[in-house]
């Protein structure tokens, strides 16, 4: 009996101790970085799609206006800290000649939509099943934010969780 | 700044008063008298209470000198938001947290000041001013509420959004703490009796109730939160196996397993080694849980922002484990236990039972809430580990546990009896299959709903009967009150209130309808028997918000979806469902989107639909009121099984 809870004990502080020097050395996650991506200044490349409310979206369709384009996925941890402030935002200016629309990639429809609803996310997001468009704009893990300007240009990239200010700080710097 | 002031100088005294607390215990146990814990524990009680009451006062009267108030109030803010701004961030929840600890090891130390110079409760007050000195040093030092804001701020920031919209902010997240500051005594006795070699006493019983107590607390604390996020975000879910939902199941999950398997060392006096572990587990849970939602390292919907408490939290973890672990195996031959399980299908072989699933079930969710850490240091690539894997576990999981509801509390101690069993189990075997046949008359053909309403009859006449035992007993004794507080009462409505929670879920997730309609200014439709109408826009703007509301009717009842932006410098945007709530169904609008332009403002802006027609979520989700009825009288439950009798008073 002894033995057994001693070597039960042993078992439960190595996997202590491993388990808190894991946790200990994680880093929180922070906002989302600005990062100098190739296709800046460039014409951004075609997102256009079916939106998972059956509606049809074409990026072309929109010039003169901002649109910011997120790429997220249901699964990945920092899109959930994300869609609220996406949300926030694209009600914040909604009157100012911007548009956000979402691209789920690397997910499925089901996903997205119940994704979607749970968040109660504001905007509009569009399927790429394949993961072209993501392909096309070099995104590898979401969310990634492009900024695209007027003239259909790529004029900001945002590479992890957004937040609504540093959405609003990047459209404003677009707009002057 | 005189609030900065008088908050740091009280903190500073609750510390000192809780390391003297600890060093004066330690004295007194050399020298073997009594120490002053009482003392010290209300000099810490006086500290804390002047930190909260500065932290109220400079909240109630929007106090911008703090940046804890700049940052979580606002001009505008209403009293009772500004009252909960205490706990609406990291610094001031932990300030919450240490009011009620302080207040626990109060009222543990007073409780059992004529037992002081025991050494079991003088090594158990060591614990509990240690534990408390730890989350108030955090308060003093790395998480200071109390730091000056030097710019100038008129308005405030306001609190979250999502946490100035429903009144339930101001009871679900103190419950919780209190579940998880509750299980800080359990663990201290735990220690104590290891530390003093005295684990045949008393002591671990005696435990029980304080578990119940904080058990109960922690189970409505959870009901509560599952209710607010219905009513706020969830948008008709009501569990999203989060993190932070997470780390409150943890330790509920051991904590249950805990207050089981203590009857069986009651009763039976086995189980020792177990239990105590048990009980070191719980206290574990709750500090890793609270490492989880503060550290910032786990993305979830309502983590507190990354802050430097992470190697600190995960280091008190570890020391927590490290000690228990550490003791047991030190102590480990004191522990044996002269008897043991005599046939697996007694009632301690059911407990056994029911531990392994619930301790099972706990570490199925520890690894779920951790792995997708694990994956991205191996792989780089983020994972979540989702709804699937928890259901897919915790489906089965209840089924076996309503099972062992149905059966466990009939069984006699020591022997198993089939005969016995049958002729006790007889009467809610019938009930239950003659109300699966009422059912499959009236059409439902799902065999999990089927399963499950059997298996709920079944518990509940369980329950049911061992209730009417209890009330017969008191009869003869002619005081029927007393069955209040017989030893199985507290248990058994925990159980019936679990029955009813239980199939409030099944039914309600089994046969959710979602439909989305669109409708123009006066048009109506019906959708899943539900008559629905759209009247037309409301626009509310004052002080605190902006929103725009729909005039919607659901069956004659006028229901008002809207979404809603909080003014303050990060003015939130959230959408606020509409629920319309009976006995039977919940019907819970939302407004998806509008047509048009945007002009008239709605939420999302739906190309090629008229303007001024909306689209609206209507979700129908029957019996689901009823997880709130049956989370309510698992409250009750506790109570009464914390205000019980003991077995030898019974007896005595």
């Amino acid at each position: 009996m002894k033995r057994t809870i001693l070597i039960a004990s042993l078992l439960v502080l190595v996997l202590c101790v491993a388990l808190t020097v894991f946790l200990g050395t994680r880093h929180p996650v922070g906002d989302a970085t600005t990062v100098q991506s190739p296709l800046l200044g460039k014409i951004a490349p075609s997102v256009a799609g079916t939106e998972l409310n059956g509606g049809h979206f074409d990026l072309h369709d929109d010039l003169g206006d901002i649109v910011v384009v997120d790429f997220w996925a249901s699964w990945c941890g920092p899109c959930v800290a994300e869609a609220p402030n996406l949300s926030t935002f694209a009600w914040q200016e909604r009157h100012d000649k911007v548009k956000v629309i979402g691209v789920v990639f690397d997910d499925s429809v089901s996903a997205a939509k119940a994704f979607q609803v749970h968040y109660g996310s504001l905007y509009p997001s569009i399927v790429d099943p394949n993961g072209d468009i993501a392909n096309s704009y070099g995104v590898t893990s979401p969310p990634t934010t492009f900024i695209v300007d007027g003239q259909g240009r790529i004029a900001a990239t945002l590479l992890g969780p957004a937040s609504t200010a540093q959405l609003v700080t990047a459209v404003a710097r677009v707009r002057r | 700044m005189t609030l900065i002031w008088i908050g740091r100088v009280a903190l500073a005294v609750a510390l000192a008063a809780l390391v003297g607390g600890v060093v004066d215990q330690v004295v007194a146990i050399r020298k073997q008298r009594a120490g002053q814990g009482v003392w010290f524990a209300l000099g810490a009680l006086v500290g804390i209470l002047g930190a909260v009451a500065a932290m109220e006062v400079a909240l109630v009267s929007h106090n911008f000198s703090l940046a804890y108030v700049a940052q979580n109030n606002a001009t505008f803010t209403p009293l009772l938001y500004s009252i909960t701004g205490m706990w609406s961030a990291l610094e001031g929840s932990l300030l919450l947290w240490s009011l009620l600890l302080t207040l626990v090891t109060l009222g543990v130390i007073y409780y059992y000041r004529r037992e002081a110079s025991d050494p079991v409760v003088a090594w158990a007050s060591v614990v509990l001013f240690g534990v408390g000195a730890f989350f108030t040093y955090l308060l003093v030092v790395p998480a200071s509420p109390f730091v000056h804001n030097p710019a100038h701020v008129l308005q405030g920031a306001g609190p979250n959004a999502l946490l100035q919209n429903n009144p339930l902010v101001a009871v679900h997240p103190p419950l919780l703490y209190a579940g998880f500051v509750g299980f800080t005594v359990p663990f201290a006795f735990a220690i104590a009796m290891l530390v003093t070699g005295r684990v045949q006493d008393r002591w671990q019983l005696e435990q029980r109730r304080w578990t119940v107590l904080a058990w109960g607390a922690l189970s409505l604390g959870i009901v509560l939160g599952a209710w607010w996020s219905y009513q706020v975000l969830g948008w008709g879910g009501f569990w999203g196996w989060d993190p932070v939902e997470n780390a409150a199941l943890l330790p509920w999950l051991t904590a249950t397993a805990y207050i089981h398997s203590v009857i069986v060392q009651d009763r039976r006096g086995l189980f020792r080694v177990w239990n105590l572990s048990l009980a070191i587990a719980t206290f574990s849970l709750t500090v890793l849980g609270t490492f989880f939602t503060r550290s910032g390292v786990l993305q979830s919907v309502h983590a507190f922002s990354s802050s430097t408490l992470g190697p600190l939290l995960i280091g008190f973890f570890f020391v927590c484990v490290g000690a228990g672990a550490g003791l047991l195996a030190w102590r480990g031959d004191r522990l044996r236990s002269a008897v043991g399980v005599d046939h697996p299908l007694s009632r301690e072989g059911l407990f056994v039972a029911n531990n392994v699933l619930f301790v099972g079930f706990a570490i199925v969710v520890l690894l779920g809430t951790v792995f997708p850490l694990l994956y991205q240091a191996v792989n780089g690539a983020q994972v979540t580990v989702g709804t699937p894997y928890f259901a897919s576990i915790a489906a089965p999981l209840s089924v076996v546990l309503l099972a062992l509801m149905a059966v466990a509390p009939l069984v006699s101690w020591r022997s198993a009896n089939a005969g016995v069993l049958w002729a006790r189990l007889r009467t809610s075997a019938w009930v239950a299959l003659a109300l699966v046949v009422a059912l499959v008359a009236f059409g439902v053909r799902r065999p999990t709903v089927l399963v499950a309403y059997f298996l709920a009859a079944g518990a509940a006449g369980a329950a049911l009967r061992t209730l009417r035992g209890v009330v017969v007993a008191a009869h003869r004794r002619g005081r029927l009150v007393s069955a209040l507080r017989a030893p199985s009462t507290g248990g058994m409505v925990v159980h019936l209130g679990i029955v009813i929670l239980a199939l409030g879920i099944v039914t309600s997730t089994s046969y959710t309808t979602r439909a989305e309609v669109t409708l123009a200014h006066g048009q109506s439709t019906v959708v899943s028997g539900q008559y629905v109408s759209f009247a037309g826009f409301h626009e509310v703007k004052d002080a605190l918000e902006t929103s725009t509301e729909l005039v919607v009717s659901v069956g004659g009842d006028q229901l008002r979806p809207a979404v809603t932006t909080y003014n303050g410098r990060n003015g939130q945007t959230v959408g606020t469902p509409a629920i319309d709530s009976n006995l039977l169904r919940d019907v819970y609008v939302t407004f998806d989107a509008v047509g048009g332009n945007g002009a008239t403002s709605g939420a999302q802006v739906q190309n090629g639909l008229p303007a001024g027609s909306v689209v609206l979520g209507v979700t129908v989700e029957p019996l689901l009121a009823w997880l709130w009825i049956g989370g309510l009288i698992v409250g009750l439950g506790s109570a009464l099984s914390f205000l019980r009798r003991r077995y030898n008073e019974e007896t005595g």
